[in-house]
């Protein structure tokens, strides 16, 4: 499947992938604070819960998972992510299915992703601020991780600011923007086929990782 | 009589010709006299190689704008684009450099958005996909497989 192929490529490229979007993770104290300020304290949060030993235990991983995903849905946009990554496609919708490709899309980058959080953090030796960009309401944080195996992986974190916080609608890992990607695999299957063959697909796929 | 209708064919040659040679300067440097025809935008890309005046920029494979300059803003390629009138671009559409091939001529590929609002002529679009550096990314990954150490510490951070 394409869809798949692309996955797979994609998550070779860029090991680090979770952790770059752990950056982007919640903070509690965000007030008129800058972007880099809020990813860097994000990052530290995902990174202590990745760390903390007590956590580690088999019968605590889900408690984990859920912990990381909590700090995840303060910082990420999952419904800006999720209506750009469709493109003009998202016009065609009707209210309740755009509600259920929001959920389903969520769910499937949290599998993707998230649930190999604990490989990448073993990956990981440093993640550096590079500085950042302000722009109106969106901000651009650029990012440098270096893994144990000293590959670098320049990473940009792009936000859009709501209220007192930054939240990240798009993720560009070695210049490749997480949102292209999948607009552009969705272009190409919505265009053979129709919106509910698209959300077979992504629940098949969920359907195939859930234990 | 007869020798001022030969200039006057003579002339009219000249003139074809010069015509010619002007359409074709034109077409071969891809200069626009009128900009009537469209709207410009602009865009910033951390890496803008292979791109110059006269690039063309694509939606879903077929010309709807061209490159109009390059320039160098903030240690980014700022490029201001001419978009044919009638072409809508979403806030969040999507600009990325692409190849044609492996090794062919440079374009810019315009991905459209879900946002409601659209970008206003004299706009910026937002979102940027850099070119593809691939020997850098070869160079990269060749590196990375020689130092690669032979143990891997346990912590992080």
């Amino acid at each position: 499947m394409n869809l798949h192929v692309t996955h797979i490529s994609f998550m070779k490229t860029v090991p680090c992938i979770l952790l770059t979007l752990a950056v982007a993770a919640g903070s509690l104290c965000a007030h008129a604070e800058q972007p880099t300020t809020q990813v860097r304290s994000s990052t530290d949060r995902i990174l202590a819960l990745l760390g903390d030993a007590a956590l580690k235990a088999d019968d605590r991983k889900s408690e984990r998972r859920q912990l990381v995903r909590r700090e995840l849905d303060r910082r990420i946009d999952w419904a800006t992510i999720a209506r750009s990554s469709l493109g003009h496609h998202w016009s065609k919708l009707t209210p309740s299915q755009r509600t259920e490709f929001t959920d389903l899309f969520s769910r499937l980058l949290e599998q993707t992703y998230v649930s190999n959080f604990e490989t990448y953090y073993r990956d990981l030796d440093k993640i550096e601020y590079l500085g950042e960009k302000i722009v109106e309401e969106y901000a651009s944080v650029k990012v440098r991780i270096t893994t144990k195996d000293a590959l670098i992986h320049p990473v940009e974190y792009r936000l859009q600011q709501s209220g007192q916080d930054w939240r990240v609608y798009d993720v560009l890992i070695e210049g490749v923007s997480l949102v292209k990607n999948y607009r552009d695999q969705f272009d190409e299957i919505l265009a053979k086929s129709s919106y509910e063959k698209l959300a077979t697909d992504i629940r098949a796929k969920l359907t195939e990782a859930s234990p | 009589m007869k020798k001022a209708h030969l200039e006057f064919i003579v002339g009219l040659f000249l003139a074809i010709g010069i015509g010619c040679l002007a359409w074709l300067s034109v077409k071969l440097a891809r200069k626009e006299f009128f900009a009537n025809d469209g709207y410009e935008v602009q865009a910033a890309f951390s890496n803008g190689s292979g791109l110059c005046a006269g690039t063309p920029v694509l939606i879903a494979g077929v010309q709807v704008g061209r490159v109009r300059s390059v320039g160098l803003e903030d240690y980014e390629a700022k490029v201001r684009m001419v978009i044919r009138r009638g072409v809508v671009l979403q806030k969040d559409t999507i600009a990325a450099i692409k190849t044609k091939g492996l090794i062919g001529e440079k374009y810019i590929e315009l991905t459209p958005g879900a946002a409601d609002n659209c970008i206003k002529p004299g706009g910026t679009i937002r979102e940027t996909q850099p070119c593809m550096d691939l020997e850098a990314l070869i160079g990269k990954y060749i590196q990375g497989s020689l130092s690669k150490p032979d143990a891997k510490p346990e912590s992080a951070h």
